[in-house]
Parts: structure tokens; sequence; C-alpha cells
């Protein structure tokens, strides 16, 4: 479901096979794959200016940002909701992440990894490297830098955090990453989020049991309810349940199968505000596609739910709606329940790691 | 539970794809249903699922087919799949050895979590790598023999067999069902739509009757 926004190219030598601007090999029958259009004078003006405002905001190489954060945070979050502009995406995730201090702590760890360790998941990696945004000109060249790339991330996660190694899916989000930043910085900022640096880790997503993915199902499944009641007992009904359309939201945070503009701008997010924007996107999908959806049965369902369509997924039309579906409280409320029911997250993970 | 009418099929039948990552599993499923082979393929994440309408012993059959994740730690989420399931094609890749020698581990995992009379076959993919070939028919055979299972080798690229090890599965669930409820009063065991559905009884005593799947 690589539907792709296709903008126009400029310079670009004819050799070259045509991708888009975020380097996604064209289709040749991309005619329905959304507007095609040339930015506008006005755009073009309206991006510079933005990206002009983000500059100042985060200084010479990110100097100011921790200063701006603390006296402006409505600021920064307004902003980072609108979009971080393409060209600094790569600086400011690292900045929001925590990734940049990890980096800065444990100097010649990454190398270390790299170099000199070996890992037991070695080949499961090799296995997925070439499956991995296999349409992006980055990562396709077998053995090439980007493969590479990926490969040493990959590895060096495995080594660095032994009880997750790898899993399927890690792949897309060191993938995303790779692509706006360094491997050592894509590693650092892997290992920010899995340990939590900032938001809660999302470790409990890849190791064994995958006991955060369950209970991320968990919440979904009580949120469509009370969120969409009509279509969650349309859901009921039919037998449809998260696993059979969400696992892949929250194991790549969107990044393995929707469009690669919507998968920016939901990280962006992502980053600075935490997994219950999964949540939001998740629930505003649905809501956008509500009124269809409820008519459909199993099978079309489940089509439908793995193959949005291309105005849903719309960042300027489907964000300010998940910005305006409020979890934070049920979410809590939520894990709770799951909680008295299946024990503590870090109790599950431990049972699960002690060999029985 | 009435029929749809736009739904034109005697039975539906559940079946999954198991066996280890990067045997080819979607790619058998996709060239099953969509008759497609993609070179460029992700790797699967959670569960995926396809069908496809076909005729099998002058029934319309209608196949549900869910593709799971290889990866281990993938089970902890796909095996609640195999439940209902009255088939299951195991897949593993004839050019590397690793993934036929975890057949048995597969086979384990199906005892513990589908049904004691799932039907299952064993297929060995890839043999359009005809010089990588490193798993010789023959062991498979004998393994299959010996388990009790079906087997066949199939190439999801060039489309060998795949239509093959399909109906040959689709059939002799259909044999058993129908036997089993010629046999009995007992409603077939039953075909599920992951929950709401319906399995078409015997036709012969024309008692059309229902049946749910927990789940």
């Amino acid at each position: 479901m690589e539907k792709k926004r296709v903008e126009e190219q400029e310079g670009v030598p004819v050799a070259l096979p045509k991708v888009d601007r975020f380097g996604f090999v064209k289709q040749e029958t991309s005619a329905t794959d959304g507007p095609t259009k040339s930015r506008s004078a006005l755009e073009h003006e309206r991006e510079e200016r933005r990206i002009r405002k983000w500059r100042k905001m985060i200084g010479v190489g990110g100097s100011d940002w921790k200063h701006y954060v603390r006296r402006k945070p409505h600021v920064v979050k307004r902003r980072i909701r609108k979009g971080i502009p393409d060209c600094l995406r790569g600086l400011v995730w690292q900045l929001i992440s925590g990734s940049r201090d990890l980096l800065l702590m444990n100097p010649g760890v990454y190398e270390q990894l790299v170099i000199y360790e070996t890992s037991a998941s070695e080949l499961d990696i090799i296995r997925d490297i070439s499956r991995t945004f296999p349409s992006h000109i980055f990562f396709q060249q077998r053995h090439g830098p980007g493969q590479r790339s990926l490969y040493n991330v990959l590895k060096a996660y495995s080594v660095y955090d032994r009880d997750v190694g790898y899993v399927q899916g890690m792949g897309f989000v060191a993938g995303l990453l790779l692509l706006y930043m360094s491997e050592e910085d894509a590693f650092w900022l892997l290992v920010a989020l899995l340990k939590g640096a900032v938001h809660a880790p999302m470790e409990g997503l890849y190791l064994v049991g995958l006991p955060l993915v369950q209970q991320y199902l968990f919440q979904l499944d009580h949120l469509v309810k009370e969120y969409l009641p009509k279509l969650g007992e349309h859901f009921a009904q039919e037998m449809i349940n998260p696993s059979m359309y969400a696992s892949q939201w929250f194991i790549t945070v969107f990044s393995y199968s929707f469009p690669f503009h919507l998968a920016l701008r939901i990280w962006d997010v992502f980053l600075f505000e935490g997994v219950k924007i999964v949540f939001k996107v998740g629930l505003a999908l649905l809501k956008y596609c509500h009124d269809d959806l409820v008519k459909l049965p199993f099978e079309k369902l489940i089509h439908a739910l793995r193959n949005f369509p291309n105005d849903a997924m719309n960042p300027d039309m489907l964000l300010p709606m998940a910005y305006s579906i409020k979890v934070s409280k049920r979410l809590e409320e939520l894990k709770e329940e799951y909680e008295k029911e299946n024990g503590k997250l870090s109790d599950r993970i431990r049972q699960k790691l002690q060999p029985s | 539970m009435a029929r749809r009418p736009d739904e034109d099929y005697d039975y539906l039948f559940k079946v999954v794809l198991i066996g280890d990552s990067g045997v080819g599993k979607s790619n058998l499923l996709s060239r099953f249903t969509r008759n497609e082979f993609c070179l460029e393929s992700k790797s699967t994440i959670g569960v995926e699922f396809a069908t496809r309408t076909l005729q099998v012993e002058g029934r319309t059959i209608k196949a549900q087919i869910w593709d799971t994740a290889g990866q281990e730690r993938y089970r902890a989420i796909t095996s609640a799949y195999y439940r209902g399931a009255l088939g299951a094609l195991l897949v593993y890749d004839v050019t590397k050895p690793t993934t036929f020698d975890n057949v048995s581990r597969w086979l384990k995992e199906l005892r513990d979590h589908a049904d004691s009379n799932i039907v299952i076959m064993l297929i060995g993919n890839k043999t359009d790598l005809k010089h990588l070939r490193a798993v010789a028919t023959e062991d498979a055979q004998g393994f299959a023999e010996k388990e009790g299972l079906s087997f066949i080798e199939t190439s999801a690229l060039e489309a060998t067999n795949v239509e093959k090890a399909f109906q040959t599965i689709l059939s002799e669930i259909y044999r058993i069902i129908s036997k089993k409820s010629l046999a009995s009063d007992e409603p077939a065991p039953t075909s599920i739509k992951e929950g709401k559905t319906l399995v078409v009884g015997p036709q012969d005593n024309n008692t059309k009757k229902t049946c749910c799947s927990t789940s």
C-alpha cells in the first residue's frame, strides 16, 4: 500500500529512477497516487519563513533548543504539530527524543558494538534487510550504503539490548530514522525510544511475548468501543479485533505501510508527545472512514482497515482531527485495568525473560 | 445466521500459513489469491489476510487464508489465529535447511494452539532456485509421511504447484468434513469467519447448520 505523494522533480538527471521527494521509487501506474503538483511560489515562501522560525528556535546545532522548550513549551508543541521542516527534521528528532544527550554521553560505544561484538540475531537481520522499505532508493541497492547502515544499526542494537535482540518491524523504525540521520545518531535514537529517555519505554513492543503490543491492542479495543460505539459494535459483530489491523501501527509507529509524508508528520508528534498520538491517529482514521466501515462485512472490513483511502491519509486533515481526540486519561485508566488482570508491564517482562 | 446473497459458496474454510520467516508465505498467498509475485515484498508484521473462492470436488469453496509473521516472537500474536483453522500450510524454504529443521517446532506449535483435527500440509517453497537446493525432496517426503502430513514442493515465483497445493489441502478438508457430517448428526466441524460463521452442513439432508467458533 505504498501510495506516494507525487511531487514534481526539479533538475533530476533523466537516468536516475524516478523517485518521489522522499526517495521512494515511483510506480509507473501512479496516476491515482494523489495530487501531482509543484509547489507554488507562495507555498515556497511560506515554507522558507517557517524554516527561518525553526532555525531561530533551535539555534546553531541545537544550542538554543532546551532553553526554548523550557520557556515556551506550548509554542514548540504547536509548531511540531504543524510539521517539522524536512531539512531540520533529523536534527530536531534527535533533540526532542533525548538521543543527542545519549550520544554525547557514550562516545565510542556505537563503534564498539558495530565492529567488535557479534549478535545472535545477525542472520535474522540480514534476511530482512532487503525486505525493509524495498521501494526506497537508499535501501534498494544490494549491500549498498543504505542496506549496510540498516544492518549496522540493527545489529548494534541487538547487541546493546540482548533481551530485545532483533524483532521484525524494528527495521522500519531504524530505516525511517536512517533517512534523516547518520547510523550512530539513528542508533541512539532507537535506544532513546526503546529505553524511554523521554517517554514510556518502547522495548515492551519487542520483548518476548510482545507484552506492550498486547496492552496497546487492549487499550485501543476499548477506546474504539467508547469513542466510536457504533463502529465498535459493528467490529464486535463481525469479529474484528485490533490485532487484525493495528499491530503494525504500534510496532512500526505507522512506518510500515502508510504514505511516507503522513508517517513523518506522525513521527514528529510521536517523538515529542509519545505513543498517545498513535492511538489518536488510529481513532481519527476510523472516525474519518466510520460511515463506510460500519457498512462493510468482515472481509471487506479487513481490507478497508489495511487500505485507507488517499483522502483519509492527508496529514493536514487527519492530524488536526487526531489532536482533537482526547485519550490520555482513558489510556491511563485502561492501562491500570489491563495491569490488574495481567500484572504490571515490568513484571510481565521479567516473568517472560526468566527461564521457567 | 443466513448466508449473504452476494457470497455464493458452499463452504468457507479457514486456513493458516505458517513457517519460518522469509520462506515465502506471503508470496504463496499473493500467487494463489491474486496471481501476483512481488520480488520486493516487505516482511510481514503481525497477520495478513486474503480469500479466494474456487471449485473443489464440485463444490464452491471459499478459502479464507491468514498469513502470519514467521519470526518466533510474533507467535505471541499469531498463535491466536490458529484457532478455528481447518487447515495449515506449513512452509519451509528448500534452499534453507534450518527452515526445514524448524518444521517440527511448528508442528508442536500447532498441536499446542490449533484444533486437533487440523489438516496440515508441508510445503517446500522456492524450487525455482535449483542450484541452491539444500533440502532433498525425499527427506521432506519421508518426514511428511512419518508425521502424517501431505507434502508438495512449490515455487511461488514460477507459479509451480501453488494452485495444486491449495487445491489439495482444500479437498482434503472437504473430504474430512463431508465424511464427518455424513457419519454423524453432529454439525460438521466448523469453518469460520473468525468467529462469525457459517458452516454449511451436509448437503444431503439439507439441514444448513451454522456454527460459531469462539474467539
